[in-house]
């Protein structure tokens, strides 16, 4: 506590307060229960008492009305002061307690029942809805009061069993107090004196409330006391209302919070004072604790303050929230103090509770006060608020941790009931996703009807009331009452039982990617209607369609199922939705970009809701956008006329782990989306963090974790102080009933897979560099190592970090394509001086044969050798199966061919070229021995023939891309038109032109002439031949192309066109149209006359996840990444629910060079993940480094 | 090692289409090495001998040439006693486009025309240039000597 500190037990007397503070408040309180015409405090530490003096009567036998009312605060009429005596014999200790325990009225009805009337005439009746036939009351103590501070009247039992709601409240059940133990403790005198207390003297506690927000520093001064301090002081008096001392401040921490809130009252009494006592002696007492009846009373407790309504989600706490908070600690050291052990409890809970709830309040208030400290980090700027990861708060979970959440969240059981969908519903279900359609409409419909014993919600212990007291007396029974139940990580308590159960009604389905979300998500759809859209279904109801005016407030929307996707699946949703459903069973609207237009609060209202649209899909961008429309409107939703003016029937988060992060704008967004019933889609509930499950919990509105200071005292703060397995415990209770999850991996109980999909092969392609790549590589390298070593011997290794990896990027790009590596600028000015060189000799990087021959035959020189090429040429375009030289292979293996026309095997070419080179002979040709040149080798490029190619090329046209990325792009593009040799100051050479040429009328194929190496790489090469031997076996194969350069992607994309394979490609760069065009047109089935595109080009991290390619069934991985299961999951792209044939993937990995050390961290990886316990943070940056220390070994 | 595919197909069609007056006949045991006989050319002076050679394809063929040497002795001033040959094409004017054939044909070639200048027994060049006839008469005397068909 803030204040302990301070108000530490002084070393001197010194004088705390001035002397007639609590007499002032004791006159306010006395003012206001005159009003009250009884008093009606049984507060102790409220009690006005001055009318009597008990002291002396204490030592006489028995005792007078004053003193018993003294002490219980409030007069006892004679006659209850009779029986009170009778029982007690006598003795106003017991009297006090058979007084409050409320078992001395039974024994009055037996025993006397003619006090009624007397009593009730005492006793004010402010109870309006009293029936006054209510048979003659034998009791009443208090009047009922509209101050819910005071307490609540008690119902006789004869009242209770003529009350017209036939069963009563427990509460209502329970005496005003009824004691629970006692316990001692050590306080302080703050006053000298001589007799002040002594041995078995009462002594009353007592609470000065409201201090004052400003007080009189020593100098006059005016001095503010800060708010958030807890005045904590517990002051206690003899029975002449003399102020002797107040209590440890240990004790006095949870006590007086008792007191302030009203839960328990204490009764003391002396145990040990010194006769004379000096003030800061230590004097002993006893206290007993009885629970007030208003404790149990949930009205008597402000809740923490609904967050959600109020619109923005405070991380700091509220007062509400700490109040809370020192509730359920004080509650929990009472119940240690008084020794009383839950008779049942939530065993895992149990298990580490008691020590670790105190514990974590006391973390959370360092936490608390270390962040206070903090500056508030600013708010993200308005507008844009991508799901970033900065900022995120709480520790990264390691994996054997989320293993083992997941694992617990992951007991399915297959023997679920299964629930049929509507007929509309167009596809059919897999039993495990007809057993989710059932767990769905159950949580939507609540049903609470299963077999299921109603099991005590975990968070709560119930506790035996005792039946003896300290001193082990008897004390009474209250009837069907036995129990009292305690939230001890809440403070709240209850007498009913509280059961588990879930006011949300949604859930989490998080069903590994690939099992079908989306298609169990409209199943649901289609299956679980609002009333109001079964009745529009229902021919007979003619339902006449009024159009509201604009409404400013929220309307309902009861036919409209919100999805929130990101972009990249807003089209994927859609056709899927449509595929699902019967015709016209389902009407949908993509709510994006032009179409935001329409109002979507007209459309959707009960009014229309038979045209209402039915599904709306959106994105998380246009939930953002709208939520700052919205508020920056202050905050009128209805108006607006967008998505935050509807209460939808329901909402759907896909990928819902974009709001994994709850401070960033767009999970404040979500959150404040209406609808009756909640989901999140996600494979990943919890991505790193467990405070990622809290945005998703948040969002669900599941009491009571989605209130953040609940979450952060019982997950987030044993988590952080270590407390792994509590914390993980509670994380599960939170899960299990919230969470549908099935793993692909997971078998049926007779041992088959859950979704049989077709296997899958990944083949690894060993790539060979080309010299000259090779040289750039090792020159790379080779810095790379310098670099490394040169840290590693200055010490400097953890700063250069980022330099280190920055060179071990370079080394990855550079086994895609050296020249990615490299300057921009100087690849271009090279490329200028080698096409000029080109113009020179009039060869080009890419020549069409007719063009070369058309040129050679119109030289009419008659030098032969233009007649020797040009016929060579003819007979490369003959396609006359011609036998390599070099090898007799027939016809040759990638025909290549030399500046002088001599054609051979690829292979064999390079290899007579190098024997010769290692000879260090100038190379010659094979053939005519002349000297070659070895940048004019090309290799013969036949493009096969497919109906109406040339006219439908889908891919996309040089310079496209221009426009959308900068000047980089520029420069390459100008490259490409390099490649083609139109050169304007040469018009006779104009015809070597690769696109342009007319197809020749008796189709010919197109054959070209290619320079051996120009702009591509050994990678590229190989996925070519992959490709091209693809189209030759199997045409209409797809393929999808991963890489996580999209620099490497702008590369292949010319190596492709050239080779007149048509691609699509699919980035980040794109907008949503484009990509959902792009989807659509790659999924597009083969229909004769169009050349449909084979290939996808995809980033890795665009296209990674989510989205559904299974009309692929080839996958190549141009480059691996840091751990596998990223590639997995891009790989799972392809192979995922609805592929129906087998998946090749090929990986390509350059020989010897970095890719292969990174598969082998890869592999060791995904070993050590399950196998390692917890790692800090420095030991994980030590491991990196060790991974780094073997990429450059 | 396997056999590649160049090496069967020239022996293939080695066997298939002989060259007149040369046979080139493999090793059973090794596919490389091959029994080569070559007619003296007519209106030479080895005319109406029947030279045996032996012949190598070494594991780089047809990168590096193949390994020839006349078993019979001869006299021929660009063929030494141990029967090496110095021959262009056997050297550093081999191509692979060359074949075995192409160059049983040149050593063919070669006997019918002897280049002194160019020597690799250096008495017999010498021979021949001083005294030609001479010398082509010791050519006939070795060939009826030595290559006379069997």
């Amino acid at each position: 506590m803030s204040s302990t500190d301070v108000q530490e037990r002084p070393a001197k007397k010194r004088r705390f307060f001035v002397d007639d503070a609590p007499v002032q408040e004791s006159d306010l309180k006395r003012e206001e229960s005159a009003l009250d015409e009884i008093d009606t405090f049984c507060v102790v530490a409220k009690q006005e008492g001055d009318e009597m003096d008990v002291k002396n009567e204490m030592e006489q036998e028995g005792f007078s009305a004053e003193d018993l009312a003294g002490i219980v605060g409030e007069l006892v009429s004679s006659d209850q002061l009779q029986v009170l005596r009778k029982l007690s014999e006598e003795s106003l200790e017991r009297a006090i307690n058979i007084y409050f325990d409320g078992s001395w009225r039974s024994k009055t009805v037996a025993q006397i029942p003619t006090i009624t009337s007397s009593s009730s005439s005492t006793l004010s009746r402010k109870r309006v809805n009293d029936p006054s036939a209510r048979p003659p009351q034998l009791w009443k103590t208090l009047s009922g009061s509209d101050d819910p501070h005071k307490l609540p009247l008690v119902r006789t039992r004869s009242s209770q069993n003529s009350s017209q709601s036939g069963t009563p409240r427990p509460t209502s059940q329970m005496p005003l107090q009824r004691y629970i133990g006692a316990f001692g403790v050590t306080a302080w005198a703050t006053r000298s004196g001589t007799g002040l207390i002594k041995h078995g003297e009462f002594v009353r506690l007592e609470r000065q409330k409201s201090q004052p927000k400003t007080k009189i520093g020593r100098g006059g001064k005016l001095q503010t006391v800060p708010s958030k301090r807890q005045d904590i002081v517990v002051r206690f008096t003899n029975m002449k209302r003399e102020e002797i001392g107040r209590l440890e401040n240990d004790t006095a921490v949870w006590v007086s919070a008792l007191l302030d809130q009203e839960i328990c009252v204490f009764y003391g009494t002396c145990v040990y004072a010194p006769e004379k006592i000096r003030s800061n002696d230590t004097i002993y007492l006893q206290l007993r604790c009885s629970m007030l009846r208003s404790a149990f009373d949930g009205g008597g407790f402000a809740k923490p303050e609904n967050n959600r309504e109020s619109g923005f989600f405070e991380a700091q706490e509220t007062q509400d929230e700490r109040n809370l908070r020192m509730r359920q600690v004080a509650l929990v050291k009472l119940l240690e103090e008084i020794n009383l052990h839950p008779s049942s409890s939530n065993e895992i809970t149990d298990r580490h509770k008691r020590k670790g709830l105190l514990q974590a309040a006391e973390v959370a208030e360092q936490y608390e006060q270390k962040n206070g400290t903090q500056p508030v980090k600013a708010e993200g700027t308005a507008g844009s608020s991508p799901p970033s990861d900065d900022a995120e708060e709480g520790e990264e979970l390691q994996q054997d941790q989320l293993d083992s959440l997941y694992k617990k969240a992951q007991s399915f059981d297959f023997n679920t009931p299964v629930a049929e969908p509507a007929d509309t519903f167009n596809m059919s279900l897999r039993k495990y996703q007809r057993q989710a359609l059932y767990w769905m409409m159950s949580k939507e419909k609540d049903e609470k009807s299963e077999n299921k014993q109603a099991s005590m919600h975990p968070l709560w212990e119930e506790y035996t009331w005792p039946l003896k007291d300290v001193d082990d007396q008897d004390l009474e029974e209250v009837e069907n009452q036995p129990c009292f139940y305690v939230n001890p990580y809440s403070g709240e308590l209850s007498l009913d039982f509280p059961v588990q159960e879930q006011n949300c009604l949604g859930g989490i389905l998080a069903d590994e990617m690939g099992l079908g979300k989306t298609i169990e998500m409209l199943s649901l759809i289609h299956s679980h209607k609002s009333d109001v859209a079964q009745q529009i279904s229902d021919p007979t109801v003619n339902s006449l369609p009024r159009l509201p005016a604009n409404s400013t407030s929220v309307e309902k929307a009861p036919c409209t199922t919100l999805v929130v996707a990101p972009m990249s699946l807003l089209a994927q949703w859609q056709s899927e939705a449509e595929k699902a459903s019967a015709p016209g069973s389902l009407r949908t609207l993509v709510y994006y970009g032009s179409e935001k237009s329409v109002n979507l609060q007209t459309q959707c209202c009960e009014a229309n809701a038979a045209n209402a649209p039915n599904v709306i899909i959106t994105s998380y961008g246009v939930v953002l956008s709208e939520f700052n429309q919205v508020s920056a409107a202050g905050g009128n939703r209805g108006s607006h006329g967008g998505l935050f003016s509807l209460e939808y029937f329901r909402i759907i988060l896909d990928e819902a782990h974009y709001i994994k992060n709850r401070s960033s704008k767009t999970a404040k967004a979500c959150y404040e989306l209406a609808a009756e019933h909640r989901w999140v889609l996600t494979g990943t509930p919890i991505v790193n963090r467990l405070e990622d499950l809290f945005s998703l919990v948040h969002f669900l509105r599941v009491e009571p974790w989605s209130n953040f200071s609940f979450w952060k005292t019982f997950i987030t703060v044993p988590f952080e102080s270590k407390d792994f397995i509590r914390a993980l415990d509670v994380v599960q209770t939170v899960l299990e009933p919230l969470v549908l999850r099935r793993t692909k991996d997971m078998k049926t109980p007779d041992g088959k897979a859950l979704v049989p999909l077709p296997p899958r092969t990944i083949q690894i392609d060993r790539i060979e560099l080309s010299k000259a790549e090779r040289e750039v590589y090792d020159y790379v390298f080779l810095r790379a190592k310098r670099t490394f070593n040169e840290n590693v011997e200055a010490g400097t290794l953890m700063k250069s970090y980022t330099t280190i990896f920055a060179q071990i990027l370079r080394l990855r790009q550079c086994c895609c394509h050296p020249v990615l590596t490299r300057n921009k600028n100087i690849v271009a000015e090279e490329e200028d001086a080698a096409s000029a060189a080109d113009i020179a000799n009039g060869l080009g990087d890419d020549m069409d044969l007719q063009a070369l021959i058309d040129r050679f035959t119109a030289d009419e020189g008659e030098q032969d050798a233009n007649k020797y090429g040009a016929h060579v040429l003819k007979q490369i375009q003959d396609d006359a199966e011609m036998e390599c030289p070099i090898c007799s292979e027939e016809p040759m293996n990638d025909q290549t061919v030399t500046g002088c026309w001599h054609s051979a095997c690829k292979k064999c070419l390079l290899d007579y070229i190098d024997h010769q080179k290692n000879k260090n002979e100038v190379p010659r040709c094979f053939n005519c021995r002349a000297d070659l040149n070895t940048r004019d080798v090309f290799e013969v490029v036949r493009h096969d023939v497919v109906a109406g190619d040339d006219k439908t090329h889908l891919f996309r046209k040089k310079g496209e891309r221009t426009e959308e990325k900068g000047v980089v792009k520029k420069k390459e593009a100008e490259k490409d038109q390099q490649a083609i040799p139109v050169k304007n100051e040469e018009p006779s050479d104009a015809p070597i032109k690769d696109e342009s040429i007319p197809i020749d009328p008796s189709s010919q194929p197109q054959v070209s002439l290619r320079r051996l190496g120009s702009s591509s790489s050994a990678k590229i090469s190989a996925l070519l031949s992959h490709l091209k031997q693809e189209r030759r076996e199997a045409p209409a194969t797809k393929s999808v192309v991963f890489s996580q350069f999209t620099s490497f992607l702008d590369l292949i994309e010319p190596a492709l066109t050239r080779d007149r394979i048509p691609f699509l490609r699919f980035d980040g760069s794109m907008t949503q149209k484009a990509r959902a065009a792009v989807l659509t047109s790659f999924a597009a089935p083969p229909a004769p006359g169009i050349t449909t595109p084979t290939v996808l080009l995809l980033s890795l991290r665009a296209g990674g996840v989510g989205l559904n390619l299974t009309c692929a069934k080839r996958v190549f991985m141009m480059d691996p990444w840091w751990s596998f299961a990223v590639e997995a999951q891009a790989i799972d792209r392809v192979h995922r629910m609805g592929q129906e044939s087998e998946v090749k993937v090929v990986r390509f990995v350059v020989e010897g060079s970095i890719e292969e050390k990174m598969l082998r961290i890869q592999e060791r990886k995904a070993f050590i993940a399950g196998s390692l316990g917890m790692m800090g943070e420095e030991e994980k940056r030590v491991r990196r480094l060790e991974d780094i220390r073997e990429l450059l070994s | 090692m396997a056999l590649p595919k160049r090496i069967i197909k020239e022996t293939e069609r080695l066997m298939a289409e002989p060259v007149p007056g040369i046979s080139a006949v493999p090793h059973e045991e090794n596919l490389r090495y091959f029994d080569v006989t070559i007619d003296g050319p007519s209106s030479s002076p080895y005319e109406g001998g029947t030279f045996k050679l032996e012949l190598f394809l070494p594991d780089d063929y047809p990168m590096t040439p193949p390994k020839v040497r006349f078993l019979t002795k001869i006299y021929h001033p660009n063929i030494d006693r141990l029967g090496r040959i110095c021959l262009d094409v056997l050297k550093s004017n081999w191509s692979p486009a060359l074949q075995i054939r192409t160059i049983l044909l040149s050593i063919q070639a070669l006997l019918g025309a002897p280049n002194p200048d160019d020597p690799l027994a250096n008495d017999v060049a010498q021979r021949w240039k001083e005294d030609e006839k001479a010398a082509i008469q010791t050519a006939r005397e070795w060939t009826a000597e030595h290559a006379k068909k069997a």
